[in-house]
């Protein structure tokens, strides 16, 4: 039977998640597992993660890219996205991606709040580690963000001819449906430290970098990446993110640990 | 109904998800293309509502990504990415025939994606319908018109240009004609193809947003465009000025789903069951 470096595959209770399991060509001994973040910043990370799933495959790490319910290709609407069923899904995955790589120790990657849900799942997920790249760890912050961008975004005349009405853009978050559940699980959202080893990498900028020490106080560190990556500004809310730097951090990490 | 993950195609490089309803064997099949670089989920998850809402309603659907797109890989082999396209889509064709029993299909695609669907969808004879988001488009003479002559009138923009001008700043600069995001064809050769298409039988269904007004400005333009074949009943044109280029809006976005499935539903009826 042929075996494909990269298979598309739907798990979980009903099957209705979808995930792409990067094989590497021998025996892996670890395994990561990428969370990714919620709504446009899926879609921009997408290519990154594919990226750097293949750069860690070929140095023999076993990785798990998923889609949380209600996202990307899983099943479900944008509406019925809900926080715990996230951590959920991160945990099923967790053990779906042990079950195919045949190893015990999974370290998670995640981004934004990729990285916040990787941190939640830790301890039901058996995470051995968790790098977590510009983290949400202010719920409410975030809410804010996304709320001025979805205001600015009404009247944005590079994308409408006309202002748009307050009630075309309600409810949504750049370009996706909220469910009120969501909006106020995020709101709620202050991330604790997990208790395993965690990576911060950080590239925000200077003026808007939280506060990490939380996170790593006990066990973990934090290391910058430039240039600051552009989450937040809607003039390129369809550009790729692409960072060499992420990856080389992300490899890097996994190497020393090697 | 579940979905299906495929990695297919003739090096395995393709990945895609099809959705195959219950007793839909035979049907049109629908596929979607890439919408520029954006994997095969679309624009704000635009063609997962698509493919979802239309197996509901009765067809088969496949989203994928064309070579180096999105989860896809390179075939190798050497082709131009005209032929390369040619090639995705047709081992996208046969997965949903040896799934679904298709033998005609509908391609849909946005921007890029409507110029693949146009290529294939113009030498195709299983293609028997394209739905085009803002694909081809040229400034004609009425768009300069229209574009141009309200400014005119506009103090407001003269007092801006005089001040940049004094200031010995950049001014605002015409677009250049004619205006696509990938690459240009020709008009002819664009109006010879929905020519052919539509004499061969294809039902077309051509929908442009406000979202290129850089390019095109209102109804009238399908017609300054391509011409008399615009008038022919198998083409069905659409003009939405009020939304963007990818449908950031979920209401715009469900309008324009809603759009496609009823268009579908007139000329593809999923109940007239399996086609000779």
């Amino acid at each position: 039977m042929r075996t494909d470096p990269e298979l598309p595959f739907f798990f979980g209770a009903d099957s209705g998640l979808f995930g792409m399991y990067h094989a590497p060509a021998s025996t892996p001994r670890r395994a990561v597992l990428m969370c990714p973040p919620l709504g446009q910043e899926l879609i921009r990370t997408h290519r990154l993660y594919r990226q750097l799933a293949q750069q860690l495959a070929a140095q023999g790490v076993a990785v798990l890219r998923f889609d949380y319910h209600g996202t990307g290709d899983s099943a479900g609407g944008s509406t019925e996205v809900d926080w715990q069923r996230c951590i959920g899904d991160a945990v099923t995955a967790a053990g779906e991606l042990r079950s195919r790589a045949g190893v015990d120790r999974v370290v998670a990657f995640g981004a934004r709040l990729g990285g916040s849900i990787a941190l939640g799942a830790a301890d039901r997920a058996r995470f051995s580690e968790v790098i977590a790249w510009d983290p949400v760890i202010d719920g409410d912050d975030y809410v804010a963000a996304l709320d001025a961008m979805q205001g600015a975004l009404r009247e944005d005349a590079d994308r409408f001819n006309q202002p748009r009405s307050h009630a075309d853009v309600a409810e949504q978050w750049l370009g996706f449906d909220i469910g009120d559940g969501l909006r106020k699980q995020i709101q709620g959202l202050h991330v604790a430290p997990a208790n395993v080893p965690t990576l911060v990498l950080d590239s925000l900028p200077p003026d808007a970098t939280p506060r990490w020490e939380h996170l790593v106080s006990r066990r973990g560190k934090v290391a910058s990446i430039s240039p600051p990556t552009p989450w937040g500004d809607l003039r390129r809310l369809e550009s790729a993110i692409l960072s060499h730097p992420l990856i080389q951090a992300v490899t890097g990490r996994l190497t020393e640990d090697a | 109904m579940r979905e299906e993950a495929f990695r297919f195609g003739r090096a395995r490089h393709l990945v895609g998800i099809a959705g195959v309803p219950e007793g839909s064997l035979g049907e049109t099949g629908v596929i979607v293309l890439n919408a520029g670089l954006v994997h095969r989920i679309g624009p704000f998850r635009l063609h997962v509502d698509l493919t979802r809402q239309l197996n509901a309603a009765g067809y088969p659907t496949l989203r994928f990504d064309l070579s180096t797109l999105g989860d896809s890989g390179a075939s190798g082999g050497g082709l131009t990415r005209t032929q390369q396209v040619c090639a995705d889509v047709d081992d996208a064709m046969k997965l949903l025939a040896e799934r679904a029993g298709c033998e005609r299909f509908v391609l849909v695609g946005l921007c890029s994606g409507a110029q693949n669907a146009h290529t294939v969808a113009a030498s195709d004879p299983r293609v028997s319908g394209a739905v085009f988001l803002d694909g081809y488009a040229y400034q004609t003479l009425g768009y300069k018109l229209r574009h141009y002559l309200p400014r005119m009138f506009d103090a407001a923009r003269w007092a801006r240009f005089l001040r940049q001008r004094a200031s010995g700043g950049a001014t605002e600069k015409p677009a250049s004609e004619p205006v696509f995001s990938v690459a240009p064809a020709p008009r002819e050769e664009v109006i010879a193809d929905f020519t052919g298409m539509v004499g061969r039988g294809m039902k077309l269904y051509l929908v442009y947003s406000g979202g290129i007004s850089y390019c095109f400005n209102h109804a009238r333009q399908f017609r300054e465009c391509f011409g008399k074949v615009m008038d022919h009943p198998a083409i069905t044109t659409s003009y939405r000025a009020e939304t963007d280029h990818t449908y950031i809006l979920s209401g715009d976005r469900a309008r324009l789903v809603d759009g496609i499935g009823g268009w579908l539903a007139r000329n593809f009826p999923p109940a007239a069951g399996r086609h000779a």
